[in-house]
């Protein structure tokens, strides 16, 4: 019997092991020794340059200015993202006030629930092209379209989004959030459903606002999910890849205007392809790799609480 | 032309014994690297040409001994403003002469299609490494990808086999195809610089072509008044708005202000007169709001089809432009070229534009069919070709003389004939940006700052010499030299 | 409650990107209106202001395929007057139908695969004590940290050896080894939670392990199975780094094999030379349509999949 289960277990684990290790464990450990190498990414030539790359990484001002960008999409996009789809999540699901005193959502929440999880279907390569409209530097663009129509920007001075240091991460993040808060808002009507209405109801007879029931009954239920959407919300933040380098200025993967729309990941393909620097985008990957482990570490041991058992 | 350095030497299987040997000592993370290496050295780390051995026999019209019938070519060409129905028409012609089968293949995706291939040891037979991903010129060579063309430039003309091709071509066109003292692209497109207008507009509007600065920003400032920009450019990519600057500085400094650039002399910006001449007179633009609105941040057909749509005067761009924006180009536009404005104190007349070479053509040093890949390029050197190319892509080829009698080119184009002609010997061009990748972005960057009017014109050439002096702090920069 | 309204507001305030706070109607203060009314009004107008900001733009972006370019260029709020299929045409025939294709011949493997032996592997992990346990399950969850293009050039020629360049088998392994880190994460989860007295019932009934997991313990993991699947599909659809460096022809006679993204992304990148941004847009509205009727279609099955991922 316990020979059979110890077969049973590795004859299970094989097959998807072994993919595991083919295609993902092994590729990366392959970049840690390419990081060590002046690998110039064009042919399979190139000699050892020990720590050299790690050494230059840490005085390349462009680099360490992307790091600081991913931090701030950490921070940000999370944050929002969450907030907004517990906010929506809150009103479709217990915002409405039903006569008798039960507990509904809003009217029209099915709608909501359908319509803020469009995005999510969409593929980012669409995302993108429709961003790229959106915020067109001229006239041609719908916000500035709009907001010329309505005389808040003269036409002659259009609003160049992508191209204001000021602007260009809050526009990355818009797109982001936009893209997110249904699939979120999906995520935590699910949990909320899975609340027992009982509580609402007790709290609403205590004579319990829904701010007030948000905030003491429904977060607190939910924190466990909420730890689920920031796990992945960072992951997101900490790649950016696809959007930066489609939608920004800048030549060799965007990142403009000016590096002020860095991000590791876009620095470290331009490294790679367009300057052939492919040793020392391996060690930026290193790097990546190592600062989205210790977050990873931090986030749940941060988020870690006790867990609410109903 | 440029030192001859004995660059072929390949440094790789020293490097490549040399971190197995030293990568032992790092354990674990290197055991799979190793393993990885080795089996690698047998698949891509071959360094003999092995694709060399032509089997046909070599005789005076079949120099690199093409073999007749059965024969293979493998031919990728960036599809952007020129298509790619010349290279289709050319692997026809070719394959009916030779009895080849090629296999073609037109995109925009350079680096992603061929990066891989680079990498894996199996590159295409003939490249047209151009276009927004195109995999760098200066990259390529430092990985030993690049056949050394001297044998196909030596080779007899097909046109008058007494003449060496290199010498049937437009003298300097060569020059942007240097890495370490070799030409190892071929920059087949003859192409010039400088600024376009529409002639119906300035027939409306009864302007006359600027030669000076002045009269260029007056026109600017008349334009801006009826509501038209005065000059657009292709912000999203500063590349172009580059084209004049640099264009302004050789033209104030000559060519003494091109070599410090080139040579990244320690005063190329900073303490050049030029540059600041030069970048002052560009800012004004900028200053006086002459740009055409949201232009910093358009890319460049959205810019072009605003300027075709008579949103500006001028645009900067190179003599692609009319191929590329063929269907935005209302049928009366009347598309025209003209050189740069003069400052005043220029050292070159009105008349000097950039010109040289666009289009780098590369032969893969691993390709697998390199007779044909030489005899490939030494066809597109012929004047066969090159009409057909003319026709096919309505552009000239830097083959002197390179159009047969008789092939009618669009007003653009035309336009681009008669201002070489006007220039006679006065044109002039940059080798930094096939060199200097890195640097070539850093300026770029550092001019999108300026004409977003975030920096002024001090900090600019502050950034670009910074730039400069970057790039020659790496020792590989010492093996390229303008003369 | 004295100051109901400031809660909420600020919740809301910090989630809504700066410029769209300018355009969204604040609750008027010094509203006399009761606590549920003004919130009521508040949040059926945020609701609908959001739904609003998801669907113009799309619709925006669906009438674009309708303009010239010459009116894309102008006034974006201007109304479309070139009203012809041609350009959807010429946008079907820059090849979305074989991206179609392509991308639903990869996930029709990858994605059932990708659950097969995720559930497996979680499975033994999650219900099996045995030395190694706790390694090989941080083995795999920790590859979901990993950013993918680290791997790219190694995975690369790790593809190449085997021979799958730019074949549907080889992207298919790919998608499936990338999406065991999450969906082994997930399923692991599923099934601690799985009561054990069925599978108990059933191994006492003679059945083997593999049959047990088989016959009863999938089946009872299926919302959890249906909700991974869900996120695995969507995952996969919009992967593009993946398959950019996989799915290249090897050499000029290899037929070319993209999938949706690459394919969007190319034909984006073709205005760069040609400019025809109608058909851009046409494009994106062929592939956006699909998606949004296979999820209108779908999406009970969608909302039901995640709910019960919450469901513990």
């Amino acid at each position: 019997m316990r020979k059979g289960q110890y077969r049973f277990v590795a004859g299970f684990l094989l097959a998807p092991l072994a993919l595991y290790l083919i295609f993902v464990i092994w590729p990366y450990l392959q970049t840690i020794g390419y990081s060590f190498t002046d690998w110039k990414g064009q042919s399979q030539t190139f000699s050892f340059v020990g720590l050299d790359n790690y050494k230059a990484l840490f005085q390349d001002d462009v680099f360490l200015e992307a790091i600081w960008h991913n931090i701030l999409f950490l921070v940000f996009i999370p944050v929002i993202t969450i907030l907004l789809a517990l906010f929506f999540a809150f009103m479709v699901n217990a915002g409405g006030r039903g006569g008798a005193g039960g507990v509904q959502g809003v009217a029209g929440s099915r709608f909501y629930k359908i319509v803020y999880f469009f995005p999510q279907v969409l593929s980012l390569a669409i995302v993108a092209v429709l961003f790229g409209a959106l915020y067109r530097s001229d006239s041609g663009g719908l916000l500035n379209g709009l907001l010329i129509k309505l005389g808040l920007v003269d036409g002659n001075n259009p609003i160049e989004w992508m191209n204001e240091p000021n602007l260009v991460l809050w526009c990355l993040m818009a797109v982001v959030v936009w893209h997110g808060v249904g699939f979120y808002l999906v995520l935590f009507s699910a949990a909320m459903q899975s609340i027992p209405r009982d509580i609402y109801e007790a709290a609403l007879l205590d004579g319990a606002s829904r701010t007030h029931t948000f905030f003491r009954v429904t977060l607190p239920l939910l924190w466990d999910t909420v730890q689920t959407a920031w796990v992945y919300l960072g992951i997101i933040a900490m790649d950016m890849f696809v959007l930066v380098s489609t939608t920004t200025q800048g030549t060799g993967y965007g990142g403009g205007p000016d590096h002020h729309s860095e991000v590791m990941a876009n620095v470290m393909m331009r490294n790679f392809l367009y300057f052939g620097k492919s040793g020392y985008a391996c060690a930026m990957g290193v790097v990546m790799l190592l600062l989205t482990l210790i977050l990873s570490v931090v986030t749940l041991r941060a988020t870690r609480r006790e867990r609410i058992e109903f | 032309m440029g030192s001859t350095s004995a660059e072929n030497s390949s440094p790789e299987g020293v490097g490549r014994r040399d971190l197995i040997k030293r990568s032992a000592a790092l354990g674990l993370i290197t055991v799979p690297t190793m393993s990885f290496l080795s089996a690698c050295a047998s698949g891509g780390g071959s360094d003999d040409n092995s694709g060399d051995k032509g089997t046909g026999k070599t005789s005076k019209d079949n120099p690199f001994g093409v073999k007749k019938g059965g024969g293979k070519l493998d031919v990728v060409v960036f599809k952007g403003g020129y298509g790619d129905e010349y290279a289709k028409a050319w692997e026809a012609a070719f394959d009916k002469k030779w009895g080849s089968k090629s296999a073609h293949t037109g995109t925009q995706e350079i680096t992603g299609k061929l990066q891989p291939r680079f990498n894996g040891g199996n590159p295409p037979d003939i490249v047209d490494d151009s276009g927004a991903q195109q995999i760098k010129l200066d990259v390529l060579y430092k990985s030993g990808q690049l056949l050394d063309l001297a044998s196909v430039l030596d080779a007899p003309s097909i046109d008058d086999p007494t003449k060496k091709v290199r010498d049937t071509l437009i003298p300097g066109t060569l020059d942007p195809g240097l890495q370490g003292g070799k030409v190892v692209s071929l920059n087949y497109i003859y192409t010039v610089w400088g600024l376009w207008y529409s002639g119906k507009l300035f027939k409306e509007k009864g302007w006359e072509v600027p030669k000076t600065w002045d009269d260029f920003l007056a026109i600017c400032k008349d334009a801006k008044s009826q509501g038209i920009g005065g000059l657009a450019h292709q912000g999203k990519y500063p590349y172009y708005i580059n084209i004049a600057i640099m264009d302004l500085i050789a033209k104030q400094g000559g060519l003494d202000a091109m070599k410090a650039i080139d040579n990244l002399d320690p005063k190329a910006f900073v303490g050049s007169d030029a540059a600041q001449a030069a970048i002052e007179a560009i800012y004004e633009v900028v200053e006086k709001g002459y740009l055409m609105p949201g232009t910093n941040g358009l890319t460049h057909t959205e810019s072009q089809t605003r300027w075709n749509q008579y949103k500006a005067a001028f645009i900067t761009c190179g003599s692609w432009l009319e191929n590329e924006q063929l269907k935005q180009t209302p049928a009366d536009f009347d598309m025209k070229f003209m050189p740069m404005p003069s400052l005043s104190g220029d050292k070159l007349p009105f008349e000097a534009i950039r010109a040289g070479s666009g289009e780098p053509f590369i032969i893969p040093a691993k390709a697998a069919n390199l007779p044909e890949a030489k005899e490939f390029m030494r066809s597109m050197l012929s004047k066969e070709w090159s009409t057909l190319f003319a026709q096919k892509a309505n552009s000239l080829t830097i083959l002197k003389d390179s159009v047969s009698e008789g092939v009618q080119l669009r007003p653009g184009t035309q336009s681009t004939v008669d201002a070489s002609k006007a220039a006679g010997d006065n044109t002039f061009n940059y080798l930094y940006f096939n060199w200097y990748s890195e640097m070539d972005v850093s300026i770029q960057n550092a001019s999108n700052e300026l004409m977003s009017k975030r920096i002024q014109p001090k900090e600019w050439l502050k950034r670009a010499q910074a730039a400069v002096d970057k790039a020659a702090k790496d020792p590989a920069s010492k093996k390229n030299h303008r003369d | 409650m004295s100051a109901p309204i400031t809660e909420p507001t600020k919740v809301d305030g910090a989630g809504v990107p700066p410029q769209r706070n300018a355009r969204k109607a604040p609750p008027r203060p010094g509203d006399k209106r009761t606590e549920g009314m003004a919130l009521n009004v508040f949040s059926h107008g945020f609701l609908a202001l959001w739904a609003v900001l998801i669907i113009l733009p799309l619709l925006w972006l669906v009438l674009s395929s309708f303009k010239t370019d010459a009116q894309i260029g102008g006034s974006a709020l201007g109304w479309p007057s070139n009203w012809q299929f041609d350009v959807f045409t010429r946008a079907w025939n820059k090849g979305i139908g074989d991206y179609f294709a392509n991308t639903l011949i990869v996930l029709v493997f990858s994605v059932p695969l990708t659950m097969l032996l995720g559930a497996m592997a979680a499975y033994v992990l999650a219900r099996y004590e045995f030395p190694g346990n706790r390694l090989v399950y941080y083995f795999f969850v920790g590859g979901a940290m990993f950013p993918v293009f680290l791997a790219l050039v190694p995975l690369f020629f790790m593809v190449k050896r085997l021979d799958m360049l730019n074949t549907y088998q080889g992207l298919i392994l790919v998608y499936v080894a990338y999406s065991l880190p999450f969906t082994v994460f997930f399923m692991h989860a599923f099934f601690r939670t799985l009561p054990t007295a069925v599978f108990e019932a059933a191994v006492l009934d003679g059945a083997s392990h593999t049959r047990a997991f088989f016959q009863v313990m999938l089946p009872m993991a299926k919302p959890g199975l249906l909700s991974v699947g869900i996120f695995n599909v969507l995952g996969q659809w919009n992967q593009y780094i993946l398959p950019s460096v996989l799915m290249q022809p090897q050499t000029s006679s290899d037929p070319e094999r993209y999938v949706l993204t690459q394919g969007l992304i190319q034909l984006q990148q073709q205005q760069g030379y040609a400019t025809d941004l109608p058909v851009l847009f046409a494009g994106v509205t062929i592939a956006m349509i699909p998606m949004l009727i296979v999820y209108l279609s779908f999406q009970r099955q969608v909302q039901a999949g995640l709910t019960s991922a919450t469901l513990k």
